[in-house]
């Protein structure tokens, strides 16, 4: 029989047994650190993990309503293989794209059938696959547990019901929450960074990061311009509402003033393409939207 | 014969009380023998039909006890051009989770059938890899196949699975799923692949499974797998350009074999930009084979996911214990138990499952 083997087999047996030997404990400290390896707490995440909101928005009951079905099924379920540019069938899950990507778009493994057809159930390619009798393909989620069918009646009925957006009201403007320093904040040292937080998620890739910085604002700006502030402004890796910006160095003892300048070509706009509309001021398209001051150290 | 049938049937019954879960991982086979994945398999990166020597592997050297006489005449091969195979899988799994009705079902997983058309021995060949049920017909994989898979070059074009970690059977592991290549996510495009002595390589251009309904973007895959008797490692890297977002992604694995126990490792890291400010997941395997004695196989399996590693508190763990027992050729005996953990305030998170398999492939 012409079988291939990937080595010769009586070459450095002595090699092989010592490999074998320290392969076996390595082995078994790695499953051991396996073992040991533990399940996050959830401390400060929602059940879906991730962070509290702020305003502590709580667990949302399951319900016949896209926002409830999101929530509760496709978010926490579905979206981890149903997510980004790896989304099986290009079938995104998650809350920014599962709504324009389900209602009334044919699926890709039975073009004839529509993900979701508003008021009609049984012809929605989501219920067959979701309750194992799709024309191709495995039950979904893959592999289980799956949904039971008192659950995927919520989503028979949010169909039934014709299949309505998301009952939350239209996305508002942009806007800011928050800043931390806060305005006229005075702090003892300098702050590692200057938070931004708005009420929506940003589109990271509207964001135009020279359009905000720090600078330091003279008591007398006829004598001296104002200083500005080398730094590097992110968006948080954790809260995709809050933009941060890290001082490159320390502030000294001053007066500090975080400026937007509106007349960017790009500004911040949120994931519906809402844009953050400000005052400037005396038409010069700089607006500051917060000022503190960094005590001298005592 | 009979006295066998029954005492397998009382095992499968006996093991309805028993734990179980849903964990088949074939490269063990592939590490505990020293064996790459073409030496059995007539996919060059594994999976679906078996090779003449795979079908003489699985009713020889698998089994408990082989039927002498009764399978010597059959490899697969129809004529010298035509060679076929099938794998049908049935489970009984039972799901619970807290504050969550507990489920149980029998279903069909899967039934395949493949087909390996040869054209010109050793150089063009066309490869099918069909699922025919449950529900209606799904085609996995299909394509054309040209060069040498043993040793040299060779070309795929069609549709097929992308090389990326170990090709475990259970898609349900954390590296299959969060890395979103496995059996369940085929792709179209071409694939180039090297196979020479103990190095196997391949690159892949595919359209990408998140593209499927944009009509833009690709993904490129490579992998290259260095394999001695008794050890192997692996690197892994994909990129995939997508309106959604791009996504990257690199793995390392490895296989050692120690005695009768064939272990088994994999780090995913992963890195999605489509989620606003980007995400990193990672996801880790480690698994343990014991082959305890001929047609007997206990397998203990850790598993680790991180969903965003700029969190702290959101990780997830998953261990299994399954065993699988091979009375006769071509039949296979599972039986084992799952725990996930996660972030005690998501139900699903924290689910047990218990699953018993029977599969059948010639």
């Amino acid at each position: 029989m012409n079988v291939f083997r990937a080595a010769s087999g009586g070459r450095g047996t002595l090699c092989a047994e010592i490999l074998a030997s320290l392969g076996s404990r390595a082995c078994v400290a790695l499953i051991a650190a396996g073992i040991a390896a533990c399940a996050g707490s959830g401390e400060g995440l929602d059940a879906n993990g991730r962070p509290l909101a702020p305003e502590g928005s709580g667990a949302v009951p399951l319900s016949a309503d896209f926002d409830s079905i999101q929530a509760n099924i496709f978010t926490p379920i579905c979206s981890l293989c149903h997510v980004g540019g790896g989304a099986p069938e290009g079938l995104r899950l998650d809350a920014a794209n599962s709504f324009n990507l389900l209602v009334a778009v044919p699926s890709t493994e039975v073009s004839s059938l529509d993900r979701v057809k508003p008021g009609d159930p049984n012809n929605s390619y989501i219920i067959q696959k979701l309750e194992g009798h799709a024309a191709v393909g495995a039950q979904m989620p893959l592999g289980g547990p799956y949904l039971s069918a008192s659950i995927i009646s919520f989503i028979r009925q949010w169909i039934s019901d014709g299949a309505q957006p998301s009952a939350v009201p239209a996305a508002k403007n942009l806007l800011i929450t928050s800043i931390v320093p806060e305005d006229a904040e005075r702090v003892s040292e300098s702050p590692p960074q200057i938070m931004i937080a708005f009420n929506h998620d940003l589109d990271v890739s509207q964001i135009d990061r020279r359009s905000v910085h720090i600078e330091r604002l003279m008591p007398d700006p006829s004598c001296e311009a104002a200083q500005r502030i080398a730094a590097r402004v992110t968006l948080s890796s954790i809260n995709p509402k809050v933009l941060m910006i890290w001082p490159s160095r320390p502030l000294v003892a001053g007066h500090y003033g975080l400026i937007i300048d509106s007349a960017s070509p790009l500004r911040f706009s949120d994931l519906a393409g809402q844009t953050l509309t400000i005052r400037t001021e005396n038409g010069s398209g700089k607006s500051v939207i917060s000022s503190f001051d960094v005590e001298d150290p005592p | 014969m009979i006295e066998r049938l029954i005492a397998a049937s009382l095992w499968l019954a006996a093991a309805a009380f028993m734990q179980s879960a849903r964990v088949q991982a074939e490269p063990y086979l592939a590490v505990l023998e020293g064996y790459k994945c073409n030496v059995c398999h007539v996919n060059p990166t594994g999976a679906g039909l078996r090779n003449e020597f795979g079908a003489v592997y699985s009713k020889t050297l698998l089994p408990e006890e082989t039927l002498r006489g009764a399978l010597d005449a059959w490899t697969g091969k129809l004529t010298d051009r035509v060679q076929v195979g099938a794998d049908l899988r049935a489970d009984w799994i039972r799901s619970s989770a807290p504050h969550t009705m507990s489920q149980q079902a029998f279903s069909l997983e899967q039934f395949r059938v493949y087909a390996n058309l040869i054209l010109l021995p050793d150089r063009l060949a066309i490869y099918l890899d069909e699922q025919v049920a449950p529900n209606g017909a799904q085609n996995e994989e299909a394509y054309v196949r040209f060069g040498n898979t043993r040793d040299g070059f060779y070309i795929k074009g069609g549709q097929f699975y992308l090389p990326f970690g170990w090709r475990l059977q259970d898609q349900t592991a954390f590296v299959r799923e969060i890395s979103g290549i496995n059996m369940a996510t085929p792709d179209k495009g071409l694939e180039l692949g090297y196979e020479h002595a103990a190095l196997s390589a391949q690159f892949d251009l595919t359209n990408g499974a998140g593209n499927a309904a944009g009509g833009s973007g690709y993904q490129a895959t490579t992998q290259l797998i260095y394999t001695m008797p008794i050890w192997r490692y692996g690197i892994a890297g994909s990129f995939t350009q997508s309106r959604a977002g791009d996504r990257s992604m690199g793995a390392v694995f490895a296989g050692l074999r120690t005695g009768p126990i064939a272990w088994l490792a994999e780090g995913d890291l992963i890195h999605d930009a489509s989620f606003p400010a980007g995400r990193t997941l990672a996801a880790g395997l480690l698994e343990g084979n014991w082959r305890v004695r001929r047609g007997h196989n206990l397998k203990l399996n850790a598993e680790y996911f991180d969903p965003d590693r700029a969190l702290t508190n959101d990780q997830q763990t998953r261990y299994s214990v399954l065993y699988e027992y091979t009375p006769l050729p071509f039949l296979q005996l599972r039986a084992g138990f799952r725990r996930y953990r996660g972030i005690p305030q998501n139900n699903a998170e924290n689910r047990q499952q218990l699953l018993m398999q029977l599969h059948g492939y010639f």
